[in-house]
């Protein structure tokens, strides 16, 4: 634009404000609403390295124990638990919880990591916002627990 | 008194080379910056699987409009590290007025990542949007380095309210630039959150080597350009003020010295950034276009004194030390596309016409000058045009205000009587803002384009 062609400094705000508003509506309008669920096919009995301990095997139910994850925050650390090939339940082990806002975090991310777990029913799962470590260091430690049971 | 020089044929001999129009960079640049743009949207795209509900769309939105605020801060503190491929390919107005511009936006796009961030926060813990200054609180002192970055929105809060219109007319220009100067620390304040709290950059650690990269580069462009070349541009000139001479009442020239300042390759038509090393004038520095071509031994300046900078000029004396930053500037016989010439000139826009009126390479006939005062007296430098008008057949015309104070009749219909060819002239302009822009629609409505009108002006 040639410097001096009328200067319309409200148009500029107004044409500006408004493409700024509607990409960024149309940017999070086109991301999906739902967590994609990944379907996982049953691993051999023997998997790979998985270091976790096995737990005890009650008529198709059994626990696993997944690696401590460490993260910037602290450590986190997982269970499992699986019934006949289906992850039932996880429990957190281990979570970063020094100070009050790692409880905090704690508080509405675990059970909403716990929730998209058991829908994917694997470890790919979405970070939770705000909480990108512990959403790290919870689907490194239920990874191996998972690779561990064979799933 | 007035201050002859010789003309400068000797100088118009070296400018002697075909008339190739340089193409401004801008247009490719400014793909650049979209491009960036895009690859940082991307990252934001690449790192979000789904938005889980409308909280997360606040929450997303925030970090969008984050991701975006640390991409063009960069760019913001970019365009003033004066990078001569900036301030001389595509000019130093216009590097400015977009850095005002884009700094105003970016500004905006900060106040809403923060607000938009820690809404998304709040309602992510259960909580309302009433609990948003609670939830800021809490943030700052739990999340890595959002103390920094606490510290470096309310600076930036500050250098937003200074540069709005309304308030920056009624600062004091060196309390502004210096509050201004704030941004350097702002940024560096808030660059270090970005990072570590950053969902994007831990996310995705290559993301994290680009910004280091980024801002890396820029620091170091405004070190080697704002610190470092003009500390050996100096040392090696060691400029100093030859002479002051009053030019007509109220218009000052000052004559400077040094050494080899042929090797600064300024040119007709550029300016430099200067400061006086004496009492009262060490703190500020203001751009004056040199007023006649550069020789090995002396430049030359001429300002009209008003303001208390300028009219302190006058209080110069010969040996003073001279501080200069440059040469910057557009408006050089490199813009020229035509063999004809049409220079304009408004009240002290004189300065830099007077250097091109010297050297801009051309035949008898090709150059003609139209000079606008208010009255005849105002005409500084007339001796020396005319001079320079007589040796080399340009043509020499002014344009005052009659006895009775009407304005001069400066339209499209008294241009093309005066100058029938003018829609194949090319048109350098230098004056003040309203002045410029009717001449510039007189221009236009005698036919020349656009792109054949060059013109500087420091408004934003």
């Amino acid at each position: 634009m040639h410097p001096l062609k009328k200067n319309r400094p409200l148009r500029r705000i107004v044409l500006a404000s408004a493409v700024t508003a509607s990409g960024l509506v149309l940017l999070l309008a086109l991301k999906p609403h739902t967590t994609p669920a990944i379907a996982v096919a049953p691993a051999p009995a023997s998997s790979n390295s998985g270091t976790g301990s096995g737990g005890s095997s009650t008529t198709g139910t059994k626990t696993v124990t997944g690696d401590t994850a460490q993260t910037q925050w602290g450590p986190v650390q997982v269970k499992i638990t699986v019934k006949s090939g289906k992850l039932t339940d996880v429990t957190v082990l281990q979570s970063p919880s020094e100070n009050p806002r790692d409880q905090e975090i704690n508080s509405y991310a675990l059970p909403e990591l716990k929730s998209e777990a058991l829908a994917a029913q694997s470890a790919s799962i979405d970070t939770v916002s705000g909480a990108t470590y512990t959403s790290d260091g919870y689907r490194q430690s239920l990874q191996s627990a998972l690779d561990s049971a064979g799933l | 008194m007035t201050t002859t020089l010789a003309g400068g044929r000797a100088a118009r001999r070296q400018t002697m080379r075909r008339i190739r129009p340089r193409r401004s960079p801008a247009t490719l640049l400014l793909l650049a910056v979209w491009a960036g743009a895009v690859g940082v949207l991307w990252l934001w795209w690449h790192n979000t699987p789904s938005i889980a509900d409308q909280n997360g769309k606040i929450l997303n939105a925030g970090r969008i409009t984050g991701l975006l605020a640390g991409y063009l801060m960069a760019l913001v503190v970019l365009q003033m590290a004066r990078v001569p491929a900036l301030e001389r390919r595509v000019g130093s107005d216009r590097v400015a007025r977009w850095h005002a511009m884009s700094g105003r936006y970016t500004l905006c796009l900060v106040f809403a990542h923060v607000f938009l961030i820690m809404w998304g926060y709040a309602l992510q813990a259960g909580k309302t949007l009433s609990d948003i200054v609670q939830q800021t609180i809490d943030s700052v002192n739990q999340l890595p380095d959002m103390g920094k970055a606490a510290i470096g929105t309310g600076l930036f809060l500050l250098i937003g309210l200074s540069s709005i219109g309304g308030i920056r007319r009624r600062l004091p220009y060196d309390l502004w630039y210096h509050v201004h100067l704030l941004t350097y620390a702002a940024v560096f304040f808030t660059f270090w959150h970005q990072i570590t709290t950053g969902n994007d950059f831990a996310l995705t650690p290559i993301a994290k080597t680009v910004w280091y990269g980024l801002y890396g580069t820029v620091t170091a462009l405004v070190v080697w350009y704002r610190i470092l070349t003009p500390i050996r541009l100096n040392m090696r000139h060691r400029m100093r003020v030859e002479a002051v001479i009053e030019e007509t009442p109220g218009i000052v020239s000052v004559l400077i010295g040094g050494r080899k300042l042929h090797r600064m390759g300024a040119e007709a038509g550029q300016f430099f950034r200067w400061r006086f090393l004496a009492p009262g004038m060490r703190f500020s520095s203001h751009p004056y276009s040199l007023s006649a071509a550069p020789r090995p031994n002396m430049l030359r300046i001429t300002v009209k004194a008003i303001g208390d900078h300028s009219a302190r000029l006058r209080e110069l004396r010969p040996g003073m030390k001279v501080w200069a930053e440059g040469p910057y500037g557009a408006l050089t016989s490199q813009r020229r596309t035509r063999g004809k010439v049409l220079l304009v000139a408004g009240g002290v826009g004189i300065t830099p016409m007077r250097a091109l009126f010297e050297t801009l390479p051309g035949a008898a006939g090709d150059i003609t000058l139209l000079y606008r005062a208010n009255t005849t007296q105002d005409l500084a430098l007339w001796d020396e045009l005319a001079k320079i008008a007589d040796e080399r057949g340009a043509r020499l015309m002014y344009a005052v205000n009659s006895p009775d104070g009407e304005r001069p009749d400066i339209s499209a219909d008294s241009l093309r009587r005066k100058l029938p060819d003018i829609d194949n002239h090319d048109v350098f302009m230098c004056g003040p803002p309203g002045f410029a822009q009717s001449v510039y629609e007189a221009l236009r409505g005698a036919g020349v384009p656009a792109r054949r009108i060059h013109h500087e002006s420091f408004e934003m």
